[in-house]
């Protein structure tokens, strides 16, 4: 179980001694290559984003076309004229308002409440000192390997229980669960979090939840953003759970997708153009926030 | 030390802020977007309809007909297009008690379990008189969703009676006949059918083959069974009865001839197969007609045609409509089953849809009825002839299951090339594994 | 614990809330406050993880021992570990394990070697390099379903994307559902579509924590390109390596999503060629209802990993020692 401790904070070991003045952005100047890069790389580079990018085309593509055009070779690769009947056709055949709905409600009970829980939890574990810590940090950790199917069927029966099945609270509580999150935030403050300016503080007799309001969560903000984020795009994109405790009649965006196949015509392109609007939101995030999220991963693989 | 005894207390706060917080989001959030459709202030009740595949009450204008006919009335219908999908979150809400509709679908190869196993999870339907409708459906259906202490768990709406459906054009370049009395001739027996397959696949245009699957083969040809996977006596017999078997080896002759187009059924490929022609015959019980017009669209129209099945008639699937006991508005959900099962609405369920009708006095209505997206044929006299001769069959709790198997073993010998000796093996220990 | 503690520690307030003489009493009320007030921070935490983390994973041990169905599941039969011992003779269970291992295989090796590779690019100066991270990283903000769905097109056998280009180029297409690898190379790719990006983003990051005077030596000794990342790059990024190895070893163990949306069949395809440990659990739970049957997958499955990670930790530790000993 050490091992998923270990590796995590050993970057920040081998990396440079200075450690930056906290809550400032990782981005050390001088550190890593300031070559350019040929031609080469810039066509390979090139080759990859077509790759990442050309499903997201093909989606667009498929959406815009009917069942027939689907169907034939060779295969259209331009788009079509049809997007607006099938985006009505989705509507009409699932619930989509209402799964866009619910999804947002979900992901952001759940971006708020793991954000809230793991800063609190990360907090006490990087830097106040308590009988078990060590102890439950591991089991934390260790819940990290657990499988999501494997407390799947006493969740279901104790949801059941709650008479929570194919309401969104089944769906919110349990995503708020997050051992990565905990881990998460207790290494961006292990080392973005003097211990000197907290034991100042406490000299000018600050008590630890005054610590927490002014001192931590002014220097957690960067990295509750970063989890927010990772957050909110997990629980948007969570599906196993979501298609066992809900159903069509309250979907979340990714259970109306798996049950669009139900259609009268189950018609390709009408797929395609759920998967489409199903995606757009994310997508509109990434394109209003890429720069973060990008910085984000990179901030958190550092320090987490 | 005041700011110390504040911090404390904000401490303690917090921790309880947070927790509860976070139930009360999560609870309103839950609650407020309203998993609960019973607004039932002012007499007006929403009445939620979850089914399978296509049962074609929307299509043919029913619900809006009860609307009207009932202005206190809404109905919301959701649909799964695969069986096996809605029977597992069917069964999941019904363990979980949470989130089931007024009305649910139960096919027939379900309703033994249904009766069996959860008739404490159904609506005992005597409660609203339904017993009084007994004679006006055909006995088998009644009888099948009939407890043995006589509790009435479901209503049935259509039968599964099956034909042949093909193509003409594709037929016409193959230089076989499209005659569909004539092709009743010719495909007498199973045997017949295979032969015609064989000249087709000669013939026939690129890419086209003779039949979409041979699990739709085998399908069809268990359906004109009376006794399949178990017996009345409930032991599982589908090892040693002759009829399984004499499906399972007309299936692995088409597979090992090359006659079928080696389709999934209800796969995406499958649905496109049906606009590009890629197979020129499909066993069509009733309600497959529906299907086909969704698939092939407008531009199949006239293209296909129905003839009566090759090895006599049979039955191959056809529902039910159940209330659970867990649902909100039985009274309202019985009134409701009782009205789209009533003879006149299955005439025009079948009449758009082509599900053939349970209840008897619809058959009578509908003898004549002609398709003219099937070239006219006349639907009415073919499925209704299989409808009265096709066998009372004695149904299982893990019917749907069992034929799941079979047929996905059949698949390995039709795709894979897989020996049949070989595939009954894997569907033996595959049936073994879904009985536990 | 943790609910214990708070609430040890509140009834005590209300005495404090006055302005008290007794300092002494204060003082202590004070020390009993400062221990336990870290309980209070991970209580929210501890609460949800004991209710909806803990509580089901040993309840699924419980489960296992028995006997249940979804249809019936008030009645539980005891069975012992009949669950766990039919596994072994369970052909099915056999066949999702070697595919859960060869998926894996398929998946990560590829993914995290491509990743290296565009992070060694990335790590260049390049114009616009916001923007090609960014959209590096797009696959990764798509959901499972939506990209699983996407790619079961493209890989259609009859009417799909790839094997009409396969066509072009003259091979005989190729049936993605139906061939053992080729139904796994197409999961797979789903995989490392959706992950690749991610991957190199955190290569990349460990590569700029690397010490820009090694590379300045590593130039001053005459070493090539090629050289600087073998000897410099590489065993710089060594823990971030591991650290992706692991998180990859635990998702690939626990695939689900893409097997069972491809073709939307639980079984993995007729012959339950793709079909993961995840997904024949849930064919078991789900499929045929069998509970028990499916906990005790489940838990196959946990322990699985933890050797999975066990032996990783132990390897790491070695070389480590190794090397310290150098």
């Amino acid at each position: 179980m050490t091992a998923l401790a270990a590796p995590p904070t050993a970057p920040g070991k081998d990396g440079p001694p200075q450690t930056p003045p906290p809550g400032r952005r990782l981005r050390k100047r001088g550190a890593g290559r300031t070559m350019k890069g040929g031609w080469l790389s810039y066509v390979i580079l090139g080759f990859a984003l077509l790759i990442s990018a050309f499903p997201f085309y093909w989606t667009i593509v498929a959406a815009s076309r009917s069942n027939a055009d689907m169907a034939q070779v060779p295969p259209s690769l331009l788009p079509g004229p049809n997007l607006i009947k099938n985006f009505e056709q989705v509507l009409e055949e699932a619930d989509i308002g209402k799964a866009l709905l619910n999804s947002l409600i979900v992901s952001s009970s759940i971006t708020l409440g793991t954000v809230l829980c793991c800063t609190l939890a990360g907090f006490a574990f990087a830097k106040l000192k308590f009988k078990g810590r060590g102890a439950l940090l591991t089991l934390t950790i260790g819940t990290m390997m657990i499988p999501p199917q494997l407390g799947v069927i006493p969740l279901f029966m104790l949801i059941a229980e709650l008479q929570w099945v194919n309401q969104l609270q089944a769906v919110i509580l349990p995503g708020l669960v997050s051992a990565f999150g905990v881990f998460f935030m207790r290494q961006y403050l292990v080392q973005s979090l003097p211990d000197e300016l907290i034991e100042a503080a406490r000299v000018d007799g600050a008590s630890t939840a005054r610590i927490f309001w002014s001192i931590v969560i002014p220097i957690a903000r960067p990295g509750m953003a970063v989890l927010g984020m990772l957050t909110f795009m997990t629980a948007w994109n969570d599906f196993f759970w979501p298609i066992i405790a809900l159903s069509s009649q309250e979907p979340t965006v990714q259970v109306a997708l798996r049950q669009l196949g139900g259609g009268y015509v189950n018609d390709q392109s009408v797929i395609m153009a759920g998967t489409l609007l199903g995606t757009l939101p994310v997508l509109l995030v990434f394109g209003l926030l890429g720069r973060q999220i990008v910085g984000g991963i990179m901030q958190g693989a550092v320090k987490g | 030390m005041p700011i110390a005894r504040a911090a404390k207390r904000a401490t303690v706060r917090l921790g309880a802020v947070a927790l509860v917080g976070a139930l009360l989001a999560a609870c309103g959030a839950g609650n407020s977007s309203g998993s609960d459709s019973s607004d039932s202030a002012g007499g007006k009740v929403t009445l939620t309809v979850d089914l399978f595949g296509s049962f074609g009450f929307k299509e043919a204008g029913l619900y809006e007909e009860y609307q009207k006919l009932n202005p206190g009335v809404t109905i919301k219908q959701s649909d799964t297009q695969d069986e096996a999908d809605y029977w597992k979150s069917l069964q999941t809400r019904l363990a979980g008690g949470g989130g089931l509709a007024d009305v649910q679908g139960v096919e027939v190869g379900r309703i033994a379990s249904v009766t069996q196993q959860q008739s404490d999870k159904f609506q005992d339907l005597k409660e609203f008189g339904a017993d009084k409708l007994k004679g006006e459906f055909a006995e088998a259906k009644w009888s099948a969703a009939t407890t043995k202490d006589g509790k009435i768990l479901g209503l049935g709406t259509d039968v599964g009676p099956e034909a042949m459906c093909y193509r003409t054009d594709l037929f016409k370049q193959a230089g076989l006949p499209t005659d569909r009395e004539e092709l009743a001739k010719k495909w007498a027996t199973w045997d017949g059918y295979l032969e015609l397959g064989k000249e087709y696949k000669k013939k026939a245009p690129a890419k086209s083959a003779w039949l979409d699957s041979v699990a739709s083969l085998y399908g069809i040809m268990i359906g004109q069974e009376e006794e399949r996977y178990y017996d009345a006596s409930g032991e599982l017999i589908y090892e040693k009865n002759p009829a399984v078997k004499a499906a399972w080896d007309a299936s692995v002759e088409a597979a090992e001839a090359g006659l079928s187009a080696k389709l999934d059924q209800w796969s995406p490929q499958w649905n496109q197969a049906f606009a590009a022609g890629s197979f020129a015959t499909i066993p069509c019980p009733a309600w497959m007609l529906g299907y086909v017009k969704g698939q092939a669209g407008e531009k199949g129209q006239g293209k296909w045609d129905i003839a009566k099945l090759p090895g006599g008639a049979g039955n191959w699937g056809g529902s039910y409509l159940s209330i659970p006991r867990a649902a909100k508005h039985k009274k309202e959900a019985y009134q409701l089953i009782e009205w789209l099962t009533a003879p006149e609405q299955q005439a025009k369920v079948f009449q758009k849809q082509g599900n053939f009708p349970s209840s008897t006095g619809a058959i009578e209505k509908i003898a004549d009825a002609k398709d003219a997206y099937f070239s006219n044929a006349p639907i009415g006299q073919i499925f209704g002839d299989a409808a009265k001769e096709s066998p009372v069959q004695v149904l299982g709790v893990h019917d749907q299951n069992v034929m799941q198997q079979i047929t996905n073993a059949l698949s390995e010998v039709e795709r894979k090339g897989v020996s049949s000796e070989k595939a009954w093996g894997t569907a033996k220990k595959g049936v073994a594994n879904v009985i536990g | 614990m943790s609910l214990t503690a708070t609430a040890k520690a509140g009834p005590r307030r209300p005495a404090g809330t006055g302005p008290g003489p007794d300092d002494g009493r204060a003082a202590a009320l004070r020390r009993t406050w400062r221990k336990a007030s870290p309980y209070a921070y991970i209580a929210p935490f501890f609460t949800l993880f004991l209710a909806f983390g803990l509580f089901p994973l040993l309840y699924t041990a419980f489960v296992s021992l028995y006997r249940v169905e979804l249809q019936t599941s008030g009645e539980m039969e005891w069975r012992g570990l009949a669950n766990y011992t039919a596994l072994f003779s369970d052909e099915f269970f056999w066949t999702s394990l070697r595919n859960t291992f060869t998926i894996g295989v398929l998946s990560t090796v590829p993914q995290l070697a491509m990743a290296l590779g565009l992070a060694h690019l990335l790590n260049y100066k390049l114009r616009g390099r916001t923007f090609i991270r960014t959209a590096i990283l797009l696959p990764y903000a798509t959901s499972v379903a939506a990209a699983t769905l996407v790619f079961a097109q493209l890989f259609g056998r009859d009417f799909g994307l790839i094997n009409y280009v396969i066509g072009l180029v003259g091979f005989d297409p190729v049936d993605w559902q139906t061939g053992t690898v080729a139904s796994q190379i197409a999961v797979s790719t789903i995989v490392i579509w959706r992950w690749t990006g991610y991957n190199a983003l955190i290569y990349l990051a460990g590569m700029q924590s690397i010490p820009h005077e090694l590379y300045e030596a590593a130039e001053m000794d005459g070493a090539s390109r090629w050289r600087q990342f073998i000897h410099v790059t590489l065993p710089g990024l060594r823990p971030t390596i591991i650290f992706t190895v692991i998180i990859s070893t635990i998702g690939a163990t626990q695939l689900f999503g893409e097997p069972l949306l491809f073709e939307g069949s639980i079984s993995g395809g007729i012959s339950h060629q793709y079909q993961t440990l995840g997904l024949y659990m849930y064919e078991q739970g789900w499929g045929f209802f069998h509970l028990g049957r499916a906990a005790a997958i489940a838990w196959v499955m946990f322990v699985l990993i933890v050797v999975i990670v066990g032996v990783n930790a132990l390897i790491v530790r070695r070389r480590t020692r190794k090397e310290a000993g150098r």
